[in-house]
């Protein structure tokens, strides 16, 4: 017997709202995905079309190229650890791929991170998944409708790659430059398979540990990947564990110079087609948002910090603060650590050196602290600004989380919480300082050289931060503290861009020196510009000063 | 003696969405106040303006005498606070929590705090994440209690403890009324209300519709009772008893309100074949717009 079937009987979605929209699984991760693809994926488009354009026009003869080529040619390895492989840089592909190549799928990745490892890890700690998983779909149903969202939003964003790359080929000009169909997909489908990986491992782990701590392991497994890989060819004892990474496996699929290592790239897509299936099945399985505490040693008690705001604040950022510490500390090691290696390799490169010596007149380029400058500080100012936006959003999460209504319920002023909630992550930026400048250190000492230059030239790291944790904690007092880290976040990619893409891109000078970044003289060579440190001091102090004006005027958010 | 809460014309607004709407409210010293209301009616609202959370769009509101938008830190050495939905550190234990927030305040008798724990059954060596609902309350109720303040705000206190535990802490209430301290409870729940406070007030769609004494809930507390009848609706035999109001029949069935003792029903009933009884207490909502409908809602505004 079949039951008629009313018209008022139960609707399904429209199938648009299914695709894009609160219709389905599918459709509101698509919508939660929006502004991620359009961000990764526009960001990274943009970059590719504005740095071709600015290659194109000013190395716009072949003569200009071979120059180009033979400068890059002359970068000794141990320089050009953080950049892509050097193949055929004097065409658009090849320089596009030595200048960018691995530094985009760092960026996919952590979207991949972020994205993957929240989907279900962390809706099942809101406990917004116990009402989801209550809905007449079978867990399987619920685990891959939200992964093929992520997989299809990754699609999008690689797909406007796709098309950037394929515009900035038909703008080119000079024979060789052109990028065939064929190389942009194949660089474009390597960008997904390698944030795929990374995302997969931490889709994965969050099943078994919670999000923070697969966001922790499968970062901490791509950006390993990424520096093994990288210095590989520099520092030779490296090359097995490099060997280990999907990083070390790609590293010969380089498509937008046609140099193709299919067999890799698949190798890389069944790992992480293996993670997603873990991670899926991981969820059938065990019991909803069920997870395995990591034991971690847990802090002295005197350092918990219970008598008082500044040092709660600090307590509660401290493992942050160590974690950011120890990461850029070990970069400075192994950057300070191989500076003789650097030296040993100028010698053998007097044409190199000598280059150097005209481009940065002012840098002793056979001294560690100037391979430090040169290697260490830009990537090391950026990592600083990511640890100010993560010590200021642990600061803000009081009120984010509705903890601030319970503090300031007892005596506790709100200019006491914002003035100790400065003071909590300056010395959150201290304890990073102090653990990057011990990393600096002991990579001196292996180098055989002097360590007290770069040692203070570290102290860059904790203006730089505290600069932007001043601007974050005056946005957190006047706008709402749900603001401050991302907008700590954005000001570090935003100075990033304009310290490195404004002289790529031929943008006038005085646009770049609106980077903070572009005002601190030669820190790791002890030439410091007073002009920077006098900024970084005034905007630490004057932000907290912002903050307790700010606070002072606006509801607390519930 | 003044009062210890007092507000004058309360008003909040979230643009254009309703908080507030002219809350008058006078809490005497030593008055144990329930404030109710169904959810969103603006409890929570009031009390985030009477800590100074949050600022009013108008009027003023004072704790002990002084305004909260001008001296809260005065206000809040003196109070005591549960929120009706908050997170605490997760990483730190119950103990820790406890202690860090006695910390803040100074001066907590260790005793009392020991004694807090022990009678609502804190276990203080989980993290705090760690905790069941209930358990992350008791920790809350602890914070608020331990320095046993001179005014109490507890907004929806019991939510999420198990019976046992209300009770404990309706007797820690009790001992706080009688040390001659201030409490302002905040609940949806009528019977809490009933069980804690002397005066009531109760709040609707922002505006406050009604302050009374307590007992004036009782009068509120009713029951609907449904009677099916085998044969026909005796409905002169019903309608007569005490307390019964509201009677209409269908077919068999008879419908009433009833307030007080539902005795002299049941024995009226036992004297006649009966296919169904149903007795039932409505929620707070049904009483509200029983009681307080819109149109006292929109009087209450005039």
């Amino acid at each position: 017997m079949s039951a008629a079937v009313s018209p008022a009987g139960p609707r399904s979605a429209p199938a648009v709202r299914r695709i894009y929209g609160l219709g389905s699984l599918f459709g509101k991760t698509m919508r939660d995905s929006r502004r991620a693809i359009l961000l990764v994926g526009g960001i990274l488009a943009l970059i590719l079309v504005g740095v071709s354009q600015a290659i194109v026009n000013q190395f716009a003869t072949p003569a200009s190229r071979e120059e180009l080529e033979a400068v890059i040619a002359a970068v000794p390895p141990i320089l050009q650890g953080l950049a892509g492989p050097v193949v055929n840089v004097g065409t658009l592909g090849g320089y596009m791929s030595y200048k960018y190549g691995t530094f985009f799928p760092l960026v996919a990745s952590l979207w991949s991170i972020l994205a993957l490892s929240g989907t279900l890890a962390g809706e099942a700690r809101r406990g917004s998944l116990e009402f989801v998983a209550a809905e007449p779909l079978s867990r399987r149903r619920v685990a891959l409708e939200k992964l093929l969202g992520h997989l299809v939003a990754v699609g999008i964003a690689t797909l406007l790659v796709f098309l950037a790359l394929l515009a900035a080929g038909n703008a080119a000009t000079l024979p060789g430059d052109e990028i065939p169909v064929g190389a942009a997909a194949g660089y474009a489908i390597w960008l997904a398979l390698m944030a795929l990986a990374a995302g997969g491992l931490a889709f994965a782990l969050a099943q078994f540990f919670g999000r923070g701590a697969a966001v922790g392991i499968a970062g901490a497994v791509m950006f390993g990947g990424f520096i093994l890989n990288g210095y590989r060819t520099a520092i030779p004892p490296l090359e097995p564990f490099a060997n280990l990474t999907w990083f070390g496996w790609t590293a010969n699929h380089i498509p937008l110079v046609g140099r193709f290592d299919w067999p890799s790239v698949v190798l890389a897509g069944l790992v992480a087609f293996a993670f997603l299936a873990i991670g899926v099945e991981a969820f059938v399985r065990r019991d909803l948002g069920a997870t395995s505490a990591i034991p971690t040693p847990s802090l002295p008690r005197a350092l918990v910090g219970l008598h008082g705001p500044a040092g709660r604040t600090f307590g509660n950022l401290l493992p942050s603060a160590l974690a950011w510490g120890l990461g850029i500390g070990v970069f400075g090691l192994m950057i300070a650590g191989s500076g003789q290696q650097f030296v040993d390799q100028l010698v053998s490169a007097p044409d190199f050196r000598r280059l150097l010596q005209t481009v940065f007149p002012n840098i002793d380029v056979a001294a560690v602290g100037g391979f430090l400058q040169l290697a260490f500080t830009e990537f090391g100012l950026i990592l600083a600004g990511l640890a100010a936006a993560t010590l200021v959003g642990a600061w803000a999460s009081d009120e984010t989380t509705g903890r601030l209504e319970f503090l300031l319920a007892t005596p506790l002023s709100r200019r006491r919480w914002v003035t100790a909630g400065g003071v909590g992550v300056l010395a959150g930026l201290v304890v990073a300082t102090v653990l990057t400048a011990i990393g600096i250190a002991l990579g001196a000492t292996i180098s055989g050289d002097t360590m007290a230059t770069p040692v203070v030239g570290a102290l860059v790291l904790l203006l730089y931060g505290g600069a932007l944790a001043g601007v974050g904690v005056a946005i957190a007092g006047v706008f709402g503290s749900r603001f401050a880290a991302p907008a700590v976040a954005i000001i570090t990619i935003v100075t990033w861009f304009l310290d490195t893409l404004v002289p790529a891109l031929g943008l006038p000078d005085a646009a770049r020196e609106l980077a903070l970044t572009a005002h601190y003289g030669l820190p790791m060579l002890g030439q410091w510009d007073a002009a920077g440190i006098i900024v970084s001091v005034g905007l630490a102090v004057a932000g907290v000063a912002i903050g307790r004006w700010g606070f002072q005027r606006r509801d607390l958010r519930s | 003696m003044d009062p210890v809460i007092r507000t004058e014309g309360l008003t909040k607004t979230y643009g254009s969405h309703r908080g507030i709407t002219d809350v008058d409210l006078a809490i005497e010293p030593g008055e144990a106040f329930g404030f109710l209301g169904p959810n969103g009616a603006g409890k929570t609202t009031t009390i985030r303006t009477l800590l100074d959370h949050i600022r009013p769009t108008a009027g003023r509101a004072f704790v002990f005498g002084i305004e909260t938008t001008i001296d809260p830190v005065a206000i809040h050495r003196r109070i005591g606070y549960l929120p009706g939905e908050f997170t605490l550190y997760d990483k730190l234990t119950g103990g820790q929590t406890i202690e860090y927030f006695a910390n803040l305040r100074g001066g907590v008798d260790a005793g009392y705090q020991r004694q807090l724990m022990d009678r609502l059954d804190v276990d203080p060596s989980r993290k705090f994440r760690e905790y069941s609902k209930g358990n992350k309350q008791k920790i809350g109720l602890v914070v608020a209690l331990q320095h046993r303040p001179d005014l109490l705000i507890l907004d929806e206190p019991t939510s999420g403890l198990d019976p046992l535990v209300q009770q404990t802490f309706y007797e820690v209430i009790r001992e706080t009324k009688a040390e001659g301290r201030t409490i302002f409870l905040s609940s949806h729940i009528l019977s809490e209300v009933e069980k804690t406070c002397d005066r009531v007030a109760i709040i609707r769609e922002g505006r406050l519709v009604k302050v009374d004494r307590v007992e004036a809930l009782r009068d509120l507390a009713h029951h609907q009772v449904e009677l099916r009848f085998a044969g026909d609706v005796p409905v002169a035999a019903f309608s007569g008893l005490d307390g019964v109001s509201e009677v209409t029949t269908e077919d068999h069935l008879l419908r009433l309100r009833l307030v007080g003792s539902i005795t002299p029903l049941v024995r009226e009933a036992s004297k006649y074949e009966l296919v169904d009884f149903v007795s039932r207490e409505p929620s707070l909502e049904e009483t509200f717009l029983a009681q307080y409908g819109r149109g006292a809602v929109e009087a209450a505004a005039r």
